[in-house]
């Protein structure tokens, strides 16, 4: 079960997420994250209330980023808990993704 | 669309003669194992964290070798890490690649060949009958390797359970895979079921040392 918000600030749209990314949220957020970068040129993600992800949550992130990547759409995703950065450190994915400490703006 | 056990066994048909380069490649079988655990993923009926890995929906897929597995792993609550799974179904590696064989005769893609080598020893081949879909698995792979772009899932997923087991020589040269190290290690760590693959083949691959040593 996740929560999404959008709202836009400096030029950025921002998606805060809160809760659980897993195989039940997946679609819910790569959805979210796909109509944003649809309608935007900037869009960070906020996932500083994530507290937990798993593959499926991280294979909706990074095709997210790929339709941001095909759209040339800077895509960035920000202020990760400590727990969810290590998922993403060990998946290598910090290489391929924007990784923010704190939002953009 | 093929399976990703399909994609796997399909790439481990030698193009000229129809040789399964699993009887070379050992490691292959735990590749097997591991395109079975993404075709699940991809249905939406397991989930996996760093460690482990979850049921979260019991409905059949309609696939029977994916439905067999997904039983039998409802059935074991015990059993939780990924590692531990792939072990487990590694039991079963034979039953995989013959059933992924058998769907690939089915769809015209592969047929059954069985000959004697010096009267004595049964040989199996499986030339292609049609051999578009093993270049589209070839091509996919390749430029997936080649490009710095970000991936699709399914292609992140083929090329990591694909290098583990050395059929990424089958596709590209040696010079070229040395100059892409860096992108194809990216591809690997991403998925945590490759990751184990890999681990549970240089497991394999120590044992088989180790025995190797004992006997000289």
């Amino acid at each position: 079960m996740i929560q999404l918000m959008e709202e836009t600030r400096g030029g950025w749209c921002i998606v805060g997420v809160r809760g659980r990314l897993d195989a039940e949220s997946a679609d819910e957020l790569e959805s979210a994250l796909r109509t944003a970068i649809g309608k935007n040129a900037k869009v960070a993600a906020n996932f500083a209330g994530v507290d937990y992800i798993s593959s499926a949550g991280l294979r909706a992130v990074i095709q997210a980023a790929r339709a941001a990547e095909g759209k040339e759409v800077e895509f960035t995703i920000c202020s990760l808990t400590p727990h969810v950065k290590k998922v993403f450190d060990m998946s290598g994915l910090h290489q391929i993704l924007h990784l923010r400490g704190e939002l953009p703006c | 669309m093929l399976s990703m056990l399909e994609e796997v066994v399909l790439l481990a048909v030698d193009e000229k003669n129809g040789g399964l380069r699993s009887t070379r490649e050992f490691g292959t079988a735990y590749a097997l194992v591991g395109a079975v655990f993404f075709d699940l993923a991809l249905a939406r009926k397991i989930d996996t964290d760093t460690e482990t890995i979850q049921i979260i929906d019991m409905t059949p897929t309609g696939n029977a070798t994916l439905d067999r597995v997904l039983t039998h792993m409802a059935s074991r609550a015990d059993l939780t890490t990924v590692r531990g799974w792939l072990e487990e179904i590694f039991q079963q590696r034979d039953d995989l690649e013959g059933e992924a064989l058998q769907s690939l005769i089915d769809q015209d893609i592969l047929r059954h060949e069985k000959s004697k080598l010096l009267w004595i020893i049964d040989v199996e081949r499986f030339p292609l009958v049609d051999n578009k879909p093993q270049q589209y698995v070839k091509v996919r792979m390749a430029n997936t390797i080649l490009a710095d772009d970000i991936p699709q899932t399914r292609d992140i997923m083929l090329v990591s359970i694909a290098e583990p087991c050395g059929l990424l020589g089958y596709i590209l040269s040696d010079t070229v895979l040395a100059s892409r190290r860096r992108r194809i290690q990216l591809l690997c760590n991403m998925e945590t079921i490759s990751r184990k693959v890999t681990d549970a083949i240089l497991g394999l691959e120590t044992s088989m040392r180790q025995a190797m040593t004992k006997v000289v």
